[in-house]
């Protein structure tokens, strides 16, 4: 008995599962093919077999390194992965084979984060070379010579022939940095208060590492011009001192400084403003600015509940399609139904990564986590928000969705991370009630 | 920590809520005011990506039809009549939108209007996925033959020719000149297209806009049917009232200024007789007898300053002024009685009024739509023909019928060229003064009397002045051509064979 409760089928269900996903990759490929030139794709066989050969090996690798992991963290992410493939392939065949080529990376690095890490809190003990490491990483695309503006934001840095967007590895980087530095300060962060008078305020000295986050997103923001990675380290950061100290006065006062930048990210930031007033009324600016955000709606639209079949919209009226407005295409060719099946899959590993976060022992495994879950979160809120103009569109990846090698390669080992994190609380509670049975 | 994880959670969930909220406006709520936004560009595309129905004649010949093209889009639109019937089919272009049956019935070509059906069985689900297309056909009411007999009746000269069903409104044939070749319009090439559109609308005579229902011309004699169908609605007395016999009529509240008759003839007597030889003296001095109100309602009583229900764009409205136009001015009365001064009429109009008359003064509703198929020729819809106008009572009718055979077949009748061996025919002339120095040659009528199936109304423009009635001598030999070509069989019955993939193989019943 004893036997049956310390390795429940996990694996086995992740297998399962993992068949699933390469069927409705397969179905959809054939169907956009079908729907774009009438004719079964020519590579349809190899590609079943490259993604089921690539999601096998990471399956087989889990079965050695991290046995007792969540079951549907991979086959979720596989599936996402094979989904934006499909949209990438239907949109421009070249965009495809990279693609191809970064998901065979992503397993890689998938698979060697979990050699490397072999326990979570190992981590903790290089949280300052991975903070500094995140920060300058951040910062690279500023360093004159090897820093590249693309669509009028400095993202990227190119290495010889390849383009790396540093910004992606550097949320990784920071989220560990952040979770063991908060654990580490938590009760000084939470306690860190002086009254005056009748009220409580923040000692000026625990308001330094807020600020500090702060006056970098904001440099970021000024710098690259690169909104979407400046909120999302803002808002990581504000939530996981939340989760940190549980004190909502952190989150207020981070609402306050983050209504601060904007309205200053509105007055001196060309981008911003261009953003911001494409928001609000793309219509007068249709041929400009409001350009993107109009055929991103015609798109939503022309999809309906059931979307116009893959392979059989005009997704390429969209400009930066496979990357920014993957989701505009999905929205298109499998509509309403489709589009929420993608974001009902995150909103599924998100979920996942938190109940991993709930049933750790370590607060630092915990807040990290928390961390990566809400990456995967406010990530996908931020470009799909965007998209359906919810808020103003700054450009980030869907993960596992959009096109693009850094941040694919990037959400396998945030991917990495959650599992190994999964598999340390699994397992320790199965050795618990092992010792218990013996 | 874990109430504030749980509450981060929540935060996230709270997210997603707003973006399925924000989805399913933009997909569902919002999505048709999206796609009608002018800015959308998608909508056409798509078009232009599918086939579109086939648009067939009633006899079965291909008018138009989708060709799989390898170009920026998939599908061309083809016209093998070209310009025959380019004025009904009209065109569909990318640059230039469509006109013609294409924009009036775009929505069954594209199968917009098409219904899905739920499968209910194995055998079913497999014809639905293998019917992909919803596109629908549509089948005219026009008929090949009797197109081309317009056609090569009015030869290069500047007209038009409209014959009409009178009991169902079908239009048989509708025919003007100068037309066009839509085939020049839906050329995959956009820089042809645009070059090819730019001289149709530099072109004399507007080629791109039928003359027979969005010109209007001044009737000239053509109006007097509606006169003397005044006088046997309204005042009826004045049917046996003898006019003086004199060469014009002195215009009252004007200086010695006369309606003069054509070439200074000398006519009058009564209704019949001012009809026969189409008396303008006589006509003029009956219009301010009957006086403004009479006539006015009358021509409204026939369709004029209504728009016809043809189910074709831009159909243009036939004019007579109001009645309180004429207080002031007694002699555009007379002149208006007459067809002239500012009355103005489509050659459909006219042919609906011959048509009105046929038909026991009842206007049916002018239409073009047979019916509907779908891609497996099975008849989605039939048009139902319905009455567009109760013009006059059916013994007004059958008087006129007696007035227009008299203009056919007595000695002196301006339309004795229409007479066919053994069939009688009702007809009145017209022979209008444009104030150009040139005349407009008009002929409306229908036969056979006993039974009419065919009206029609022919205007030849920009004639030269002769000394003859040119309604009788240019205009009713086109009329005769089109009423022999009809009553010798054939004209508009559905041909035995269709083309093979093009057209409906369905029989339909007659309209």
């Amino acid at each position: 008995m004893a036997a049956i409760a310390r390795r429940p089928p996990r694996r086995r269900t992740e297998l399962g599962l993992i068949i699933l996903a390469v069927i409705l990759t397969g179905g959809l490929y054939t169907l956009a093919g079908e729907g774009k030139s009438g004719s079964l794709p020519a590579n349809i066989v190899p590609f079943l077999i490259v993604i089921f050969v690539l999601l096998v090996v990471a399956h087989i690798g889990m079965r050695f390194l991290a046995p007792d992991a969540d079951p549907v963290l991979l086959p979720i992410a596989g599936l996402l992965n094979g989904i934006g493939y499909v949209f990438i392939a239907r949109l421009v065949k070249h965009d495809a084979a990279l693609q191809a080529v970064w998901t065979a990376i992503g397993v890689a690095a998938f698979l060697v984060t979990l050699a490397v890490v072999r326990r979570g809190r190992d981590l903790q003990r290089y949280r300052y070379s991975f903070g500094l490491l995140g920060v300058g990483l951040l910062l690279l695309p500023l360093v004159p010579g090897i820093g590249e503006d693309i669509n009028g934001a400095r993202l990227y840095i190119h290495l010889g022939p390849v383009n790396f967007e540093p910004a992606e590895a550097a949320k990784i980087l920071l989220a560990i940095f952040f979770a063991s530095i908060m654990v580490e300060r938590a009760e000084l962060l939470r306690t860190g208060t002086r009254r005056i008078g009748r009220f409580l305020v923040l000692d000026p000295k625990y308001l330094a590492p807020i600020l500090l986050a702060w006056g970098f997103s904001l440099l970021i923001l000024t710098a690259e011009n690169d909104l979407g990675s400046s909120f999302l380290f803002f808002a990581l950061f504000i939530a996981m001192l939340f989760v940190a100290t549980g004190r909502y006065y952190y989150v207020g006062l981070g609402t306050v400084l983050f209504a601060t930048g904007a309205v200053f990210a509105l007055k001196f930031i060309g981008h911003a403003q261009s953003r911001v007033q494409a928001w609000i009324n793309p219509w007068p600016h249709y041929n400009t600015n409001g350009y993107q955000i109009i055929q991103g709606w015609f798109a939503i639209a022309a999809g309906g509940v059931f979307g116009d079949g893959p392979g059989q919209g005009t997704p390429q009226q969209i400009p930066e399609a496979p990357t920014d407005f993957i989701f505009a295409v999905i929205a298109e060719e499998i509509g309403l139904v489709g589009a929420t099946a993608v974001l009902i899959g995150i909103l599924l590993m998100v979920g996942t990564g938190l109940r991993i976060a709930l049933r750790a022992e370590r607060p630092f495994e915990k807040l990290l986590a928390t961390g990566l879950s809400l990456i995967l979160g406010i990530q996908t809120f931020v470009i799909v928000a965007g998209v359906t103009r919810l808020i103003p569109l700054t450009g980030i990846t869907l993960p596992f969705v959009s096109y693009g090698g850094s941040s694919l390669v990037t959400n396998y080992v945030l991917l990495a991370l959650l599992l190994r994190l999964s598999h340390d609380t699994n397992s320790a509670t199965a050795e618990l009630v092992e010792a218990v049975a013996a | 920590m874990n109430p504030q994880i749980r509450l981060v959670g929540v935060g996230l969930i709270v997210l997603f809520v707003g973006l399925f909220a924000q989805l399913n406006y933009l997909q569902v709520f919002h999505a048709s005011a999206l796609d009608a936004k002018p800015q959308n560009s998608r909508r056409i595309i798509k078009e232009y990506d599918s086939p579109r129905g086939n648009i067939v004649s009633a006899d079965g010949t291909l008018l138009a039809y989708s060709k799989p093209v390898n170009s920026n889009f998939k599908y061309q639109r083809v016209y093998p009549q070209g310009s025959l019937f380019g004025q009904i089919t009209g065109f569909f272009s990318f640059t230039y939108g469509s006109d013609g049956a294409e924009k009036t019935y775009d929505r069954v070509l594209t199968g917009a209007t098409s219904q899905f059906n739920l499968p209910t069985s194995l055998k079913g689900l497999e014809n639905e996925l293998a019917n992909s297309n919803k596109a629908q056909n549509i089948i005219l009411t026009l008929s090949t033959k009797l197109q081309t007999v317009a056609a090569k009746a009015l030869g290069n000269r500047v007209g038009s020719v409209v014959a009409l069903d009178p009991k169902t409104g079908a239009i048989l044939a509708m025919y003007s000149s100068p037309t066009f070749d839509p085939n020049l319009l839906s050329s995959t090439s956009q820089a042809q297209a645009t070059q090819n559109y730019q001289s149709l609308v530099h072109a004399p005579g507007n080629p791109l806009s039928s003359g027979a229902y969005r010109n209007r011309f001044p009737p000239g004699s053509t109006f007097k049917m509606l006169t003397a169908s005044a006088v046997y609605d309204r005042d009826p007395s004045l049917a046996t009232k003898n006019y003086p016999v004199s060469s014009g009529l002195p215009l009252p509240d004007t200086k010695g200024q006369t309606l003069n008759n054509f070439a200074g003839e000398r006519c009058g007597g009564q209704l019949l007789e001012d009809f026969t030889v189409s008396c303008n003296s006589a006509f003029g001095a009956i219009g301010l007898d009957l006086g403004a109100q009479n006539l006015a309602a009358e021509a409204r009583a026939f369709g004029f300053d209504q728009t016809p229900p043809l189910d074709l764009p831009a159909v243009a409205q036939s004019y007579f002024p109001p009645a309180s136009s004429f207080a002031q001015n007694p002699p555009a009365l007379a002149k208006s009685a007459i067809g002239q001064e500012n009355v103005a009429a489509t050659p459909l109009e006219m042919a609906l009024v011959a048509g009105g008359l046929a038909n026991g003064g009842a206007i049916m509703v002018p239409h073009i739509l047979a019916r509907v198929t779908n891609s497996q020729n099975q008849v989605v819809s039939t048009f139902q023909p319905s009455t567009w106008l109760n013009a006059t009572s059916g013994q007004t009718a059958a008087q006129m019928a007696t007035l227009m055979q008299s203009v056919v077949y007595s000695a002196n009748g301006t339309g004795v060229a229409v007479q066919i061996p053994g069939i009688r025919v009702a007809g009145k002339t017209g022979t209008a003064q444009t104030g150009t120095g040139t005349i407009d040659a008009w002929f409306a009528s229908f036969a056979p009397v006993s039974n009419p199936t065919i009206a029609v109304g022919v205007l030849v423009e920009n004639q030269p002045a002769g000394n003859q009635y040119q309604g009788g001598t240019i205009a009713a030999p086109i009329a005769k051509a089109m009423l022999e070509a009809d009553l010798s069989g054939g004209g508009t019955a559905p041909a035995g064979g269709a083309p093979a993939g093009a057209t409906t193989t369905t029989t339909a019943p007659r309209l």
